[in-house]
Parts: structure tokens; sequence; C-alpha cells
């Protein structure tokens, strides 16, 4: 889960290593996840999403590509 | 607040605080409790994907979004600096401290620094973007890779 200057760079560095480029997410995304995750983390009653809600919150933010699918097996994984 | 919750907050806390990950007999000592309590309560809060250990057992690679060892993606909070795990952990670290922070990270193909002012209602305006390889379904079969 990497940093990009820009979707070309995404691109540029899929090629260069072999991998499938996948969606891209922006900034203000990245945020709703981030807080969504993790803006409980240091209390009691924090817990991870479930599948279901983890489709969910990607779909709340526009995600809803089956790449975001928690439950979903139809992907090659890189390196296996 | 049963006791593998008191070792998470714990570790959590000690994270919070100090930016660095917390030895066993540093988190023992916080709960007042043997060590060998605390190093089983991490082997289950490992199989929960609460924390991720090193292969001794008892060293904590990850808290998410604290990593425990040095990473490209810094964060800067008041007067601590953390290490995440990842570009999302970047983003996660203020939201779970609740606090302003900035990130530093770069971008993997250019090389490019990032500094990003995260506030508390988010990042400001960015055409930085994210992106992950592996499929959410895949997250952990390899979460240090991920």
């Amino acid at each position: 889960m990497l940093f990009f200057r820009s979707e070309v760079q995404v691109q540029q560095w899929c090629r260069a290593q072999g991998y499938i480029q996948r969606p891209i997410v922006r900034m203000d995304q990245l945020w709703v996840l981030a807080k969504t995750w993790y803006a409980t983390r240091l209390q009691p009653d924090s817990r991870r999403p479930q599948p279901h809600e983890m489709r969910e919150i990607f779909a709340s933010c526009g995600l809803k590509d089956s790449f975001w699918d928690p439950e979903a097996d139809n992907f090659a994984v890189p390196g296996s | 607040m049963n006791f593998e919750l008191q070792v998470k907050l714990a570790v959590y806390r000690h994270f919070a605080e100090t930016g660095v990950r917390p030895s066993c007999d540093q988190v023992a000592k916080r709960l007042g409790t043997p060590a060998d309590e605390v190093v089983q309560a991490y082997q289950r809060l490992r199989a929960q994907r609460v924390l991720v250990l090193e292969d001794d057992g008892i060293s904590i690679r990850m808290a998410p979004p604290f990593s425990g060892v040095p990473t490209q993606h810094v964060v800067k909070a008041g007067s601590l600096s953390y290490f995440a795990n990842c570009a999302w952990d970047a983003l996660g670290i203020p939201a779970a401290l609740h606090q302003p922070a900035t990130v530093y990270s770069r971008c993997e193909q250019s090389m490019e620094p990032l500094r990003l002012e995260v506030g508390l209602e988010g990042p400001a305006s960015s055409d930085w973007v994210f992106h992950c390889v592996v499929p959410a379904a895949h997250w952990w079969d390899d979460i240090v890779f991920t």
C-alpha cells in the first residue's frame, strides 16, 4: 500500500515490477478509509470491520470494484 | 475488561505516548502482570489479526496503524514521531490519535518526497494517489507485503 505522485507513476511502477495495475484511490477516499479503520483504535470498544461492513465502507467512498471485496477470490495475487 | 483487551490497549497506548513499540516487559509492568501472560495474550491477539509479531513471538512488528520497525512512512504529531506500516496507515495514525499531523513519505516510482499536512478533518488538498497491488481478500495472506 503505497503513495504515488500520479496515476502515470503507478502505471510505470506496475510495469517495471510486473504487477497488474489496480484501482487508484484519491487522498480524500484514503482519509475516509483511515478514519473508519482507526478512529476508535485506541478505545476499548474498537473492533475491526467485518466483511459486509468493509464492502459498505468501500462502496460509501466510491470504491465499488470487486478488488475491494474481502470475500472475492477471483484475482491473481502478486508473488503467488 | 478481559485480559487480551487490557494488553491490546496497553500496547496501543504505549505506541501513542512514545512513538515506539513496547517490550513485553513494559506491557507487563504497565498491567502489573507476569510477562509470560502478556506473551500468551500476544499470541491470541495475533490470531485475531490485532497484532503482527516478529519471528521471536514477543516483539511487535505491527499494531496497525503503528509500525514497530522503521519504514518509509513517518508521521509527526505534536512532539512525537511515528512509523506507519503503509500509506493507508500513514493517514491512520492521525485518525487514531485525533491529532493534526504531518505525513512524510515518497512516490514509490519517482522517489519524490511527499509531505502531507493532515488536520482533524483530513488531509490538505492533494493530487497524490494511493495504490495497492493486493486484492482485499488476500491482504492478510502476507500482511507485511500488503
